[in-house]
């Protein structure tokens, strides 16, 4: 019983995708003088749990370790530049993940609220 | 003493037109550049000699206010509790706040430390992604003994300070109750939660002397993604902004506008790039934020990081950086505060908690007191960032053109580049000169993932460490190479020269000759094989 349960739970963790995928569309290709940014809105996650943005092949791009958050408050919005090699176009894919002690999972739906990109 | 910048940093400037109406009741007179003036008093790089020498004034000042009673607003730890009862996070008072905080703590350094000519030195995360070696020593580290008599466990600690915090509470004046009530300190209990963690580990703002730090002496370096963090690339998109506030927060240099500063960030705050990401990653990476999940974290981490002594040297660099983006602008004819009516709001914030050098309160100030250097009479050493943000095609002269290759042999590369570029590189305030280093990857079974280059070096300097003139970066690779992942066998690193002469020989030759090569950066594996090596000149 307990075995089944393990493997139950091992089966769970195994399907938790590691990080959540963005695509979003710029509204035109940067030109030049122009620089992307994205804005990470940030939920309620863990004292200490980062929010690790990522191009596609695992190169950083920005780490969110909310600093000064009162426990049970939204983290807040937070801006993140986007290198240009990182833009595909007008499209561009980033990984978000929710990193804790030796844990990383994709942030839920009210962890990472929301995420756009501006041009600048 | 270096001022080989003042080209720059002391450049006049001033702007004639459109003082904001209104802004010269502030002291600082107008949302625009005034004259600048030789300041008296010069925060240093902390690796630099002078710098050495402010952090051995540190270390006596800290001693003595570890030393004075709780009693004194001075104690060391007293003056930390003001940064918990009163720091902004997440809105545009940030920069100001600390400025003031930093402001009167170093005069109370200086006279503590008897020395006259103190200012504090900063850390300059982005050159050094490490704390600094002197920041383990003595009373500069809070795991020392010199915390143990005050921190060797929580009802040592709580019986030291608690009753000096509990008399604190009880004689603040109406103001200062109004603004803790905003921060939502409405008790003292409230308050002291964010001592004791109140249950929550991750919440425990107070730290055991043994675990009071999370790095040491023998793992000083910030983790890789705060190091990136710390990059030129994410210093200088921080840089950029034109606006002190501006609404949409990819074009503000600071974070959101609230109406107070004691309002504490929630889902609507907006975190600009510096406060955001160097600023927090570094407090928290410090504090152990990652490996010691789900706490308790080393002070860094909670709003008593004052205990340690890190702290103002992480600050007075967030502060730099504040004042290479205030030079910025005036370089470029660009307001450096937000125009009326919000100049207004932001002058008149109340501050209410400052300490003054000789222990008495400073009493009410207004955050318009701290808008410029001048408050507190001192300059910065230029660091990192200095020329960054703005558009350098605009403000530089072409560079030499240089696209060369270099003659790969083992483990060492060797280059031969123009003496003019070269006095480009030494001479400018960021590097020019950009060598593309392409290794080979590290094996699977390969535990080795970080690499030194070191440029220009004698044959027998085998190892680097980041103050050294020959170091040119560090480079790492990410996670274990998959034998079953269609992973390029090869990597190419973008590796700024070092700007110091003792990395280049023959510097009087038409051409000057140096040399890079790899090493690992723990001492210890094998360096990858060096394929490439390439230098441009770039802006």
């Amino acid at each position: 019983m307990r075995a089944a349960a393990a493997l139950a739970l091992f089966s769970f963790l195994a399907q938790v995708p590691a990080a959540r995928t963005v695509t979003l569309a710029l509204p035109h290709a940067l030109r030049a003088g122009e620089s992307a940014t994205l804005l990470v809105s940030v939920g309620v996650i863990p004292k200490g749990a980062r929010i690790e943005v990522t191009t596609p092949s695992g190169h950083p791009l920005g780490t969110i370790s909310p600093h000064g958050i009162r426990p049970g408050s939204e983290a807040g919005t937070y801006t993140v530049p986007l290198p240009s090699d990182a833009i595909d176009g007008r499209h561009v894919c980033v990984l978000l993940s929710l990193a804790f002690g030796d844990t990383r999972r994709a942030p839920s739906e009210k962890e990472v609220k929301g995420v756009r990109v501006r041009i600048s | 003493m270096s001022r080989k910048n003042d080209g720059v940093t002391r450049r006049r400037f001033i702007q004639a037109t459109a003082v904001a109406a209104g802004a010269a009741a502030f002291p600082f007179g107008s949302t625009f550049a005034q004259t600048a003036s030789k300041a008296k008093y010069t925060r240093y790089n902390v690796m630099s000699a002078n710098g050495q020498k402010a952090l051995a004034s540190y270390a006596k000042g800290v001693e003595a206010m570890l030393k004075l009673p709780p009693s004194d607003p001075r104690n060391w730890f007293r003056n930390a509790f003001i940064h918990l009862l009163d720091c902004p996070h997440g809105n545009w008072w940030f920069y100001v706040w600390h400025r003031g905080f930093l402001g009167y703590f170093e005069e109370t350094i200086r006279e503590l430390s008897g020395d006259n000519s103190f200012a504090i030195p900063y850390w300059d995360w982005t050159t050094l992604p490490q704390i600094p070696d002197g920041m383990f020593d003595g009373s500069l580290n809070p795991r020392s003994g010199h915390f143990e008599p005050y921190t060797a466990n929580l009802a040592v600690f709580q019986s030291f300070i608690e009753p000096t915090m509990q008399m604190v509470f009880k004689n603040l004046t109406k103001a200062q109750v109004a603004q803790l009530n905003v921060r939502g300190y409405t008790s003292f209990d409230l308050m002291w939660n964010d001592v004791t963690g109140n249950g929550n580990a991750g919440n425990i703002g107070y730290a055991t002397t043994c675990a009071a730090r999370y790095l040491t002496r023998d793992n000083p370096k910030l983790d890789a993604r705060t190091a990136y963090d710390c990059s030129p690339p994410i210093v200088f998109s921080g840089l950029k902004p034109k606006d002190y506030y501006n609404a949409d927060i990819t074009q503000s240099f600071t974070s959101s506008k609230t109406p107070s500063h004691n309002t504490q960030p929630s889902g609507t705050t907006e975190f600009s790039i510096l406060e955001g990401l160097p600023h927090n990653n570094v407090h928290n990476c410090i504090g152990g934020v990652g490996p010691l999940d789900p706490g308790p974290y080393g002070n860094m981490t909670n709003f008593l990081s004052p205990f340690d002594p890190i702290f103002f040297l992480h600050h007075a660099n967030m502060d730099r950086l504040w004042d290479v983006w205030t030079r910025k602008q005036k370089r470029r004819g660009l307001p450096i505060l937000p125009p009326q009516p919000d100049l207004g709001t932001l002058s008149k914030e109340p501050f209410l908690f400052y300490v003054k050098s000789n222990g008495d309160y400073v009493g009410p100030t207004v955050a318009g007191e701290f808008f410029s250097t001048d408050r507190f009479n001192y300059d910065y050493e230029p660091g990192s960032g200095e020329g960054g943000g703005v558009a350098t095609a605009t403000l530089k002269k072409a560079l030499t053109a240089v696209s060369l290759k270099a003659e790969v042999k083992g483990h060492a590369a060797a280059l031969s580049i123009p003496r003019a570029a070269v006095n480009e590189h030494l001479a400018s305030d960021e590097p020019t000169l950009i060598a593309a280093v392409t290794v080979a990857r590290p094996s699977p079974t390969s535990n080795t993932r970080a690499f030194d280059v070191i440029v220009g070096a004698p044959a027998n300097v085998t190892a680097v460490t980041p103050d050294s003139p020959y170091y040119g970066g560090t480079i790492a690779f990410f996670g274990p190479t998959m034998d079953h992942m269609a992973m390029s066998h090869d990597a190419t690193f973008a590796v700024p020269l070092p700007k110091r002469p003792e990395a280049f020989h023959n510097l009087a030759a038409t051409n000057v000759s140096t040399s890079i090569r790899i090493v690992p950066a723990h001492g210890h594996g094998k360096a990858p094989a060096l394929r490439a090596v390439s230098v441009r000149a770039v802006q």
